[in-house]
């Protein structure tokens, strides 16, 4: 009876399955991303990451390049002492980082990972959940993630935390208004909310990955993935040099662990969300196994495998980013985002109105000359619009010729 | 249903009316516990009677008793709780599991946009205000409860009233779903856009039978003038917002000049 039951509930059981396998994964894809980080630094600064810690030394003195490295650091991170500071109000003190680690990891159950297998004579999504507004619960469920920083802030009763609290309410509302005009591009052109159907759209016959299609769009989403995840440049909520650690000052032990897990696991769905939304999700042009039409168990695997592999460049460019750029100043970031990010995302909207009016919205070739177009128009307003001065003025006096030493600032 | 049935709602509602005012900030701790055991019994008392016309339907009636119990509880914690703050965070409770309700009701659309509203939006720019406002500790006025004889008794008449006029338990209320659908329908066919009902030609329409096209259909034909409306306020809001922020600064402020470089930081005593 149990398997008649089973039979009839496959893609629920798949669902359940699929659910657990990725969220393993993701945890250790989690881990895993520190470790990169930190090996990109390394390379970046030009010295040796960590490089020590190995499996139990079975093989004499190699240390398998410190990949046992994560394990130490989970193992330090239970080991540590929990504190709960006296004055914090202290059920938000936990509240805070059990959401922010809910919400990046629920974020997870609607993105496509393998378009459809065939198991038995059942044709499986491989996908947690497929519903008819898969787009929109990213966004709601991105859209709260916020609290968890929030509250963070507001509980630790300490004036650092508060205002990397009150940057971060103020950064992560300011660029969830571009995020949703991109997004709102790939919708206009494709007609679709279902990220499964948004992936299909960009594998049919002439069809295009949306990169090519509307790269600026492109571009503003993965700004403004770097904003919401709080990514150097954008990383002002817990800006080091001036706030000690920002909103998880007063954490330690696990509840810092789990900020600071949820900021990678946030990076590997925002750069899943990327993939499928501007470059095709599972699939590669002209590679067999990688089309729509293969639902074999082996094209499942290879379709995840490249999945993988997309997310994982992704999270390579925003370690390299964050070890090249530095960071925005918080007038600088509040300009670029209302004053740069929304009119590109509205020019952009009235665009892919224009091109689902005179019903082309996906034709490239137009969209492309279109986008053009939208850069060198920007361009040029901004070259004409000018920029105030925020550094040194013109109007102070210029610097003395310097002639000979300085004097010693300071007495004795 | 029964008259017996209408005058036990209407002492349900008497005693969550009686529940709610005892528990309001600014009271005795005993008078808050009372209300709360009120309250609790008054749900209780609603779960009695709505079982019977719920369990017979089928498994999701117990997600809805959850959910709804959820709801009505985070919504007695956003008035009652004397800190704004949890307030506030009672009231994100609040709409995610109305936003549940309605995705059990299959208008996914509509559950997710209150939650990228409300939840992700609104909520957030008040726990902003309340964490601005509240730098030095929350004020004494916070700690009580203003009028709240007066605003228990209109918020549960107006509440039985309209209970009363629905005249429905969810059960059975199968008049009040089908409308829309019907009206729907007629459109529908009217424009020559395939229905609902008919999945098999809704397949080929992008977003044929979706619940989003079916909002956005409804929302650009019968609503369409509420719709304008309200997009012409939210234009003169915003407006509005911004004509009362900006402020007009004259371009040639005069700039303090500055003192020449080996004598930056002399006027600063030393520690």
């Amino acid at each position: 009876m149990i398997v008649e039951w089973v039979q009839g509930q496959a893609q629920l059981v798949f669902s359940c399955l699929l659910a657990l396998v990725v969220v393993g994964v993701m945890l250790l894809g989690v881990a895993y991303s520190i470790l990169a980080e930190r090996w990109i630094a390394a390379w970046v600064q030009d010295r040796r990451g960590p490089n020590r810690a190995g499996f139990f030394r079975l093989f004499g003195s190699f240390h398998f390049w410190g990949l046992g490295q994560p394990i130490a650091d989970g193992g330090k991170f239970f080991l540590k002492e929990d504190i709960i500071p006296d004055n914090v109000d202290k059920p938000l003190f936990i509240l805070g980082p059990a959401t922010i680690f809910i919400v990046a990891l629920v974020g997870f159950a609607v993105i496509p990972w393998g378009g459809q297998v065939q198991i038995g004579d059942a044709l499986l999504n491989v996908q947690v959940a497929n519903p008819d507004i898969g787009l929109l619960y990213v966004l709601g469920v991105g859209s709260l993630g916020v609290y968890g920083v929030v509250l963070g802030g507001y509980a630790s009763n300490n004036k650092y935390s508060f205002f990397g609290g009150i940057r971060a309410t103020a950064q992560m509302l300011s660029y969830e208004i571009p995020m949703g005009l991109a997004i709102l591009v790939v919708v206009l052109a494709t007609g679709q909310l279902r990220l499964e159907e948004i992936v299909l759209s960009q594998m049919g016959d002439g069809d295009v990955w949306n990169v090519v299609r509307h790269p600026l769009a492109c571009f503003l989403l993965v700004v403004t993935l770097f904003a919401e995840t709080s990514r150097t440049p954008f990383d002002m909520p817990e800006a080091e040099q001036e706030l000690v650690g920002g909103f998880h000052t007063e954490y330690s032990s696990m509840k810092f662990a789990l900020f600071f897990l949820a900021e990678y696991a946030h990076m590997i769905t925002g750069s899943a969300f990327l993939m499928v939304l501007f470059f095709g999700g599972w699939h590669i042009p002209f590679v067999p196994g990688l089309q729509p039409g293969d639902t074999a168990w082996w094209a499942m695997l290879l379709k995840m495998l490249v999945m993988a592999g997309k997310i994982a460049l992704m999270m390579v460019f925003y370690i390299w980013v964050r070890w090249t750029l530095p960071r925005l100043r918080f007038d600088q970031l509040m300009r670029l985002a209302w004053k740069g990010l929304v009119p590109l995302g509205l020019g952009l909207i009235a665009f892919a109105l224009g091109m689902l009016y005179i019903g082309k919205p996906q034709a490239w070739v137009w969209t492309l000359v279109g986008n053009v177009v939208i850069l060198a128009t920007m361009l040029g307003i901004t070259a004409l619009i000018p920029s105030r001065v925020t550094g040194r003025q013109y109007d102070m006096p210029e610097l003395p010729p310097r002639t000979s030493a300085p004097a010693s600032i300071g007495g004795p | 249903m029964s008259s017996v049935t209408v005058a036990m709602l209407y002492m349900l509602f008497a005693l969550g009316g009686v529940a709610v005012y005892l528990a309001l900030p600014g009271g005795q701790r005993s008078a808050r516990i009372a209300g709360l055991i009120f309250g609790l019994s008054a749900i209780a008392g609603f779960a009695v009677l709505a079982a019977g016309h719920l369990f017979g339907e089928d498994v999701s009636a117990v997600y809805f008793c959850i959910l709804a119990a959820v709801a009505i509880f985070g919504a007695g914690k956003v008035i009652t709780h004397p800190k704004p703050v949890y307030s506030a965070l009672y009231f994100v409770l609040v709409v995610l599991a109305v936003a549940f309700l309605m995705v059990m009701q299959e208008a996914e659309f509509l559950g997710i946009a209150l939650i990228i509203v409300y939840a992700g939006a609104i909520l957030v720019t008040y726990v902003f205000v309340i964490m601005l406002a509240q730098q030095s500790g929350a004020s004494a006025v916070d700690g009580r409860a203003r009028e709240p004889l007066l605003a228990v008794l209109v918020g549960f008449v107006t509440m039985a009233a309209v209970v009363s006029q629905a005249g429905h338990l969810p059960g059975n209320s199968t008049a009040m779903v089908d409308a829309p659908d019907a009206a729907l329908a007629r459109l529908a066919v009217a424009d020559g856009i395939p229905a609902v009902d008919e999945p098999g030609e809704a397949d080929d329409e992008p977003l044929g039978g979706s619940n989003t096209a079916q909002v956005g259909f409804l929302l650009f034909s019968q609503y369409v003038v509420a719709l304008e409306i309200a997009g012409l306020l939210l234009l003169l809001a915003l407006i509005g917002a911004v004509a009362l922020v900006m402020k007009r600064v004259p371009r040639d402020v005069p700039v303090a000049p500055a003192p020449p470089l080996g004598e930056i930081g002399k006027e600063v005593p030393p520690f």
